[in-house]
């Protein structure tokens, strides 16, 4: 009998196992282990020493390219991730548009998104040449001389920005889906009202898909940080350090200069750095967000109250 | 819910980026055999090929069986990871002793025991390349020198005599200056944000360093001798006559965009590929002594790890013999002197020069040998390098190298 009960609990925590043993294994395992190795002096082909604090202390007063790489990071961040998501809710919006041949544009824009980062970085590498790239020829026919994408400092993270962009298609398809979500019957009660299209835009379309643009946000945010597959092929942290973000550093640190307990002191603070940012924007968040449920459920509890009253 | 959901997210992605560590331990001996991990940094068909000449070692050796790893471009993580958690393969490729010698066999012993005679067949410059503070850590495999690459076919449209192994640097820059003047191609070309490894040896062939004997960099890197090089260099480029390069300029090259430019051995194929008609000779001097070139040379190592030292050091002394080294020609060149000669590799034009190179390089240690966080100071002075070269800032020479040793 006992044993019994204690399948019937059981049994769904054994469905879920080995998703568990995966995140005690490959996620919680190395995330405390690089946790406790932040506090040691970690050259990897000799003993870890021990040193307390030191790792965290060299940071912010001794290393320049800390705060640098640093502020790469967060501006790349504040440009990347606005700029980012006003295309794919562009992009979502034209392949939602009535057209002939709207799978075609679908796919043309969602392939960036399935090729892998590294030919990515080539791809964009021969495109921002400044001396045989396409982009420069192409403004060269528009009468503009183009700058030197990857050699001059001033444009190199434009360029970065750029060649990121073109992986845009994985948000558009979420704005996508959400969009198709809308119940065509709202619009339609609009447009009755005589709301224009713009107006239908902002009034029902950009409320509705609050939730998805939070996790889009989110995702975006935490995934610029971690920017290195780009920034490694393609510029290498050049010109001049200025395309030097906070995860080569860290990449760096650990695996080119085998400061292995530096490394990971380094990216617990960018892992509080993105905490801190993320918990932001979900306190931000009741502010803007507006969830269909909540909105049926607060309005069900007026109208019984109401029906009391009365 | 969705709170947790996304706080998971959050955890999930930034591991990615602390990850990297464990291992354990693997049964090296099974069925009376003992096992050998090697590993490689080739990719494609060169791992096939080494596929191949590792099968026949594992046929020949009943007692021994070796498994190739091919890391690819990982392979600095992966051996860097593999040391950090005891988990190293026995026998591995290895280029960079300083900063992997730790984890490191030192072989000089196991050399001895194979009498004179087997040290001296390998190119004796090799050796300082293979060592760390006098000890051998790893047997010569592969080399390259850096040579002059140029463009036969624009030097005969600028009417020009091509380059030969006496020119200097001031011969150079006269023909570059006419290549780019007469034709639709630059002179020269250099990187712009070269590495700082591979510079040196112009340092050094103007008689300066980095550093001296104790890693000092003041008064080497700084001296008027190592300004005159970089000046030489910016000065090239702001006339005009040579292009400082995003890359290493073979791209450049191969376009036939530029006439001229260093390089190693590595372009050989794709150049010969491409159907070029180009030339090879030794690097310009600056005059006064012989030209000097850096050395990137591979060579295999043990682990000091290893369960199996004598079966490691059996299969090291198996992929550097002459019959290994035969083998592998047109992927490396050959390090051994017989096999030099026995294959008639002087007389290959395109070959030739890298070896004279070789033989008139002995006897400078780079660097990255002497100085003890190079990494660290090599990303300093390529950020420094790249603001003298930069066509965006062209910062004084003199501004540039004082700064590198404040």
């Amino acid at each position: 009998m006992n044993r019994k009960k204690f399948f019937r609990t059981a049994t769904p925590y054994f469905f879920i196992l080995p998703w568990v043993i995966g995140f005690l294994v490959f996620t919680i395992g190395p995330l405390i282990f690089s946790l406790i190795m932040s506090f040691f002096d970690w050259p990897l082909t000799a003993d870890p020493k021990f040193i307390g604090l030191g790792n965290y202390i060299e940071m912010f007063t001794e290393d320049d390219q800390f705060r640098k790489s640093l502020v790469i990071s967060l501006k790349y961040a504040a440009i990347f991730v606005p700029l980012n998501m006003i295309i794919a809710l562009f992009l979502a919006m034209l392949i939602t548009q009535p057209v002939r041949g709207v799978k075609v544009y679908r796919t043309i824009f969602y392939i960036p998104a399935v090729i892998s980062g590294v030919a990515v970085s080539i791809i964009w590498g021969w495109i921002l040449n400044s001396d045989y790239g396409i982009l420069n020829y192409l403004l060269s026919l528009l009468g503009i001389e183009g700058p030197r994408w990857l050699v001059d400092p001033a444009w190199a993270l434009m360029a970065v920005i750029l060649a990121s962009a073109f992986g845009v298609g994985t948000m558009m398809l979420i704005f996508y889906t959400d969009i198709k979500n809308i119940s065509i019957d709202i619009y339609e009660a609009a447009s009755l009202d005589g709301a224009s299209v713009s107006k239908q835009f902002f009034s029902i379309t950009l409320p509705m898909i609050t939730p998805t643009i939070l996790f889009n946000l989110i995702t975006s945010i935490i995934s610029s940080f971690q920017q290195v597959t780009l920034v490694m092929l393609l510029t290498g942290g050049g010109p001049l350090n200025s395309t030097y973000f906070y995860g080569l550093y860290t990449y760096n640190n650990a695996f080119k200069h085998h400061k292995m307990g530096y490394a990971s002191a380094n990216a617990w603070v960018m892992f509080i750095i993105i905490l801190l940012l993320t918990a932001l924007v979900f306190r931000s968040s009741s502010a803007w967000v507006f969830y269909e449920t909540e909105a049926k459920n607060s309005g069900a509890k007026k109208k019984r109250k109401g029906g009391k009253e009365a | 819910m969705k709170r947790n959901v996304a706080l998971g997210c959050v955890l999930v992605l930034t591991t990615a980026a602390v990850a990297g560590c464990g291992g354990g331990e693997s049964a090296s001996t099974s069925g009376g055999k003992t096992k050998i991990r090697f590993a490689s940094w080739d990719v494609a068909e060169d791992v096939d090929r080494q596929q191949a000449i590792v099968d026949r070692f594992n046929e020949t050796h009943e007692d021994i069986e070796v498994t190739l790893e091919a890391y690819g471009s990982d392979f600095d993580t992966k051996i860097s990871a593999g040391m950090g958690s005891g988990d190293t393969p026995d026998v591995m490729y290895m280029w960079n002793y300083p900063s992997y010698y730790g984890g490191l066999e030192p072989l000089d012993s196991y050399i001895e025991q194979e009498g004179a005679d087997y040290k001296e067949n390998f190119y004796d410059t090799l050796w300082n390349y293979n060592a760390m503070d006098g000890q051998i850590y790893g047997i010569p495999v592969g080399f390259t020198t850096h040579t002059l690459f140029y463009n036969k076919d624009i030097f005969a449209e600028a009417g020009l005599e091509e380059p030969t192994d006496d020119w200097t640097w001031e011969d150079l820059k006269e023909a570059a200056k006419v290549i780019s003047e007469k034709t639709n191609a630059k002179g020269f070309a250099f990187s712009m944000k070269p590495d700082p490894y591979d510079f040196e040896m112009y340092l050094w062939s103007n008689g300066a360093a980095y550093c001296d004997g104790e890693g000092n960099m003041a008064g080497s890197i700084n001296s008027d001798a190592a300004k005159e090089v970089f000046q030489m260099f910016q000065d090239m480029e702001k006339e005009g006559c040579a292009v400082a390069t995003e890359k290493s300029g073979t791209d450049e090259f191969r376009a036939q965009t530029v006439a001229m430019y260093i390089y190693g051995s590595w372009s050989i194929n794709s150049l010969n590929e491409d159907g070029l008609n180009y030339g090879v000779t030794k690097i310009p001097s600056f005059g006064g002594q012989p030209s000097v070139s850096i050395l990137s040379s591979s060579g295999v190592a043990m682990s000091k790890d290893s369960k199996n030292k004598e079966a490691a050091w059996e299969f090291i002394k198996f992929w550097t013999s002459e019959e290994c080294n035969k083998e592998r020609i047109g992927l490396e060149l050959p390090v051994l002197n017989s096999v030099v000669e026995s294959e008639g590799i002087m007389d290959q034009p395109e070959y030739a020069p890298f070896y004279e190179m070789l033989e008139q390089s002995d006897g400078y240690t780079p660097a990255s040998f002497i100085i003890e966080n190079w990494s660290e100071v090599s990303e300093d002075l390529s950020l420094a390098f790249e603001q003298a070269f930069n066509p965006s800032t062209l910062m004084d020479v003199n501004e540039v190298l004082e700064g590198c040793v404040q």
